[in-house]
């Protein structure tokens, strides 16, 4: 297996397939794209790879990949042994879906309110600012019922999935689209799980948790 | 109603089950933003939400069960003092005085957190509180003015069992509570108490959930109709850019605390171990690791002692005391006359011992009573996952102190009982090894012990800043023999210092205050800048290089070489 990322450092959805491979603790090589400011993802070579112009992409082999979410649960399917990471289930593989569609409206808000203010996207912020907290109020009280319920993750498995991994860092970015998330306690006590999966590694505005009290 | 900054009432700002251990909580109340977050004592810390070095949100700090570091540049703050414990890259490696962040007043109880913008009321608890187990409900953010919210509750009651209005922005709908938690002038949370757990609770928790969030839908239509309210603006009194700043290296003697001897026991053979405590259960002052206090005896003597508790654990003050047998004065009396219950005088904790915190490979190496400063270190290394090796050398298995307090390290921890002398310079060899780039080692023990740990390490090629030893006592005889001229450049003051009496000694008689402790040159606190002239150094506090360079001098030992010094005084 020879597995190739083109990756931009910044993107949190190629930080995404960075943070599963590493959990995995899979090798690859990393192509680095310009996204900012070079805009190299819309060059004719890159459009080759990915005619819809969007990173990531991955190639394993002879196969190339696009989609971040259709990327996590290829790698999820094919190199984690313990199947936890995208379970085989039918139910769970409804739930886990139903989250990364959930991740893509995240993009959609949280991380297009970045683009504006970080990047100079031309998006309409307040519009975007306000989806990201319809969806946060939605993940908080879903994670809130979820720790009553004996629950620490998105999915219904007592270990977290991709689902989790989709969504977790547009969450961690919304300040840098202006979103705070102090009205999210239970989304900020799900983000320090997240940060303390063994494997987790770190991206520019996304840090580590402290270490969790060790209880013998 | 308006909001005002000063309101001194108690309000909820979380929930208990919002801090878990190794969280920190983002909260906000009348416009200030918070920091909160439980240490693994349990106690609850409510601060003011920016790091004092550059305003970073602790909120996004890590939480390390004693202590908060901040996420950016690593500045520590202590659990309940919120004292800063460690400046990285400051060339003294850490504050040699207080240096606090701004608390808040907290109260846990019913389930919730409590706080108040100021001390200036007593937390009085809402009536029917004592009767009863309380069950916290989801809290509800609402972006709407905390009057419309409170209104809005009270539309909730029917008509036959109207609302009762309490004090505090709260309201009491039958037996549920609910109380609003004015966020800013637009902006509340609901947090509300069910009395005792109810008999199907994910039921009736989303029964309630479903009512507050259509409430909320509600104020939040109504609150975009009107004009945005101006949020407060609370001013933050900086803290005194003395204070916020670098400290200085010497910190002048400070006053003296009552403390009272909560427990004394037997730590070991010949280690009677004292547990200090304010008298009225206040936390102490924040320390360091390697700090030590000064005791004042019974008898009038003033003895150093090194705190040996762990990261923010302010509670009380832990020393061990060797129990010599030939000893004239200070231990002895601290071991012979001294019982639980009896109130002691100390000074603030002070640190001539600082530990680094950004080396790749920490070495502590124990003497017999030298372990107390190097327990306190290796237990602050401990939490912070840092590496570090713990040697500690005693005659006897019956010698070893603190052996609990040893057990529960996580690092390596080596005990080396009953070595004769030889194999001690050889264990000692093996345990530095040969020096690489950010390793240090801390050693306190017996002099002997020092020199072989200074002379061996040398030999092994680490350098003189990598080696950190703590002198308490100077075993050298002064050479007070000289007289010379000395030229106070600040005070501007020339005086003549005879023979046989100290600069200290000379400048106190002329009127100046100036700080000691040891005066025997081994603390540190008397420390000088020279600006000109040659010394004689006589103390064991500075090492070589800072002894050559002719910058400093302690001035309660040290003489002149040459007719005058001019000091920076
Ligand atoms: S007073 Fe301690 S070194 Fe001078």
């Amino acid at each position: 297996m020879s597995i190739t990322l083109y990756d931009f450092e910044l993107s949190g959805n190629c930080y995404k397939l960075r943070l599963l491979m590493s959990i995995l603790k899979l090798r690859y090589d990393v192509i680095p794209i310009d996204f900012y400011p070079g805009r190299q993802h819309k060059s004719d070579a890159f459009l080759r790879l990915n005619p819809f112009g969007q990173l990531p992409v991955l190639q394993d082999d002879d196969l190339t990949l696009s989609d971040s979410g259709a990327i996590l649960a290829y790698l999820a399917k094919k190199y984690d042994a313990t199947g936890q990471w995208f379970p085989n289930d039918p139910a769970i593989t409804a739930q886990v879906l139903r989250w990364h569609a959930v991740a893509d409206d995240i993009t959609a808000t949280s991380s297009a309110a970045r683009l504006a203010l970080g990047m100079f996207y031309d998006v309409d912020l307040e519009k975007a600012q306000q989806g990201a907290h319809r969806i946060f109020r939605l993940m908080d009280e879903h994670l809130w019922f979820g720790e009553r319920e004996g629950r620490d993750w998105l999915c219904s498995p007592a270990h977290p999935t991709t689902a989790d991994i989709a969504c977790f860092p547009y969450v961690m970015l919304s300040e840098e689209g202006g979103i705070a998330r102090q009205d999210y306690p239970a989304l900020r006590r799900w983000t320090d799980r997240v940060r303390r999966i063994p494997g987790f590694i770190v991206m520019s505005g996304i840090f580590p948790a402290g270490r969790a009290l060790e209880t013998v | 109603m308006t909001l005002s900054l000063s309101d001194p009432n108690w309000y909820p700002i979380a929930s208990s089950e919002d801090l878990p251990f190794r969280h920190v909580y983002q909260g906000q109340l009348l416009g200030r933003e918070l920091a909160v977050w439980r240490a693994d004592d349990g106690n609850v810390n409510v601060w003011e939400n920016r790091c004092l070095h550059r305003g970073v949100r602790l909120s996004i700090g890590i939480n390390e069960g004693a202590e908060l570091k901040c996420q950016y540049h690593g500045w520590r703050y202590a659990n309940r003092s919120a004292g800063c414990t460690y400046i990285p890259a400051h060339p003294a490696d850490a504050p040699a005085r207080r240096i606090e962040n701004r608390t808040y007043p907290v109260v846990e109880a019913y389930g919730l957190i409590w706080s108040a913008a100021n001390d200036d009321k007593p937390f009085t608890p809402f009536p029917g509180a004592e009767t009863g187990d309380w069950f916290a409900l989801r809290p509800m953010p609402v972006n709407a003015t905390p009057e419309a919210v409170l209104a809005g509750l009270a539309g909730l009651a029917p008509d036959d069992q109207p609302a009762q209005t309490l004090p505090g922005l709260a309201i009491r709908l039958g037996d549920t509570l609910y109380f609003v938690q004015p966020v800013d002038a637009g902006r509340s949370v609901i947090r509300g108490l069910l009395p005792g757990q109810p008999a199907d609770t994910i039921v009736t928790l989303r029964h309630i959930n479903e009512t507050l969030t259509k409430l909320r839908d509600r104020l939040e239509r109504a609150a975009a109709r009107q004009p945005a309210p101006t949020p407060l603006q609370p001013v933050f009194e900086r803290v005194s850019a003395d204070l916020a700043t670098m400290p200085d290296i010497a910190i002048p003697r400070g006053a003296t605390m009552p403390v009272v001897v909560k427990r004394k026991w037997a730590s070991a053979d010949g280690v009677i171990g004292f547990e200090l405590a304010d008298r009225d259960n206040r936390h102490l002052p924040t320390f360091q690791p390697g700090a030590h206090i000064d005791v004042h005896l019974p008898n009038g003597l003033t003895r150093q002692y090194s705190i040996t508790n762990g990261p923010g654990d302010l509670l009380s003050y832990v020393i061990g005391v060797k129990q010599e047998s030939a000893s004239s004065g200070g231990s002895k009396v601290l071991v012979e006359t001294v019982r639980e219950g009896d109130v002691l005088a100390i000074s603030e904790p002070r640190n001539n011992f600082p530990l680094r915190r950004d080396a790749t490979r920490t070495v502590l190496i124990a003497g017999g009573i030298g372990i107390t400063p190097l327990l306190s270190m290796a237990r602050f290394l401990d939490k912070s996952a840092l590496p570090y090796e713990l040697h500690y050398f005693t005659r006897a298995d019956e010698q070893i102190a603190f052996r609990s307090e040893l057990g529960a390290l996580h690092g390596k921890v080596v005990l080396h009982t009953g070595l004769p002398r030889p194999q001690i310079a050889d264990t000692i060899a093996s345990a530095l090894g040969t020096w690489r780039l950010a390793q240090h080692v801390y050693v306190c023990g017996p002099a002997a012990m020092l020199e072989t740990v200074r002379s061996t390490a040398a030999a092994q090629h680490w350098p003189e800043e990598a080696i950190h030893f703590e002198y308490f006592k100077n075993d050298k005889t002064i050479d007070d023999s000289s007289s010379f001229e000395i030229e106070l450049a600040r005070s501007a003051m020339t005086l003549h210092v005879p023979a046989g009496k100290t600069i200290l000694e000379v400048m106190r008689e002329a009127g100046l205050t100036v700080p000691s402790s040891c005066e025997q040159g081994a603390c540190g606190t008397c420390l000088t800048a020279v600006m000109e002239g040659e010394v004689d150094h006589q103390d064991v506090y500075l090492n070589d290089s800072e002894k050559a360079s002719n910058s400093c001098m302690m001035t309660c030992v040290s003489r002149a070489k040459s007719q005058r010094l001019v000091l920076d005084i």
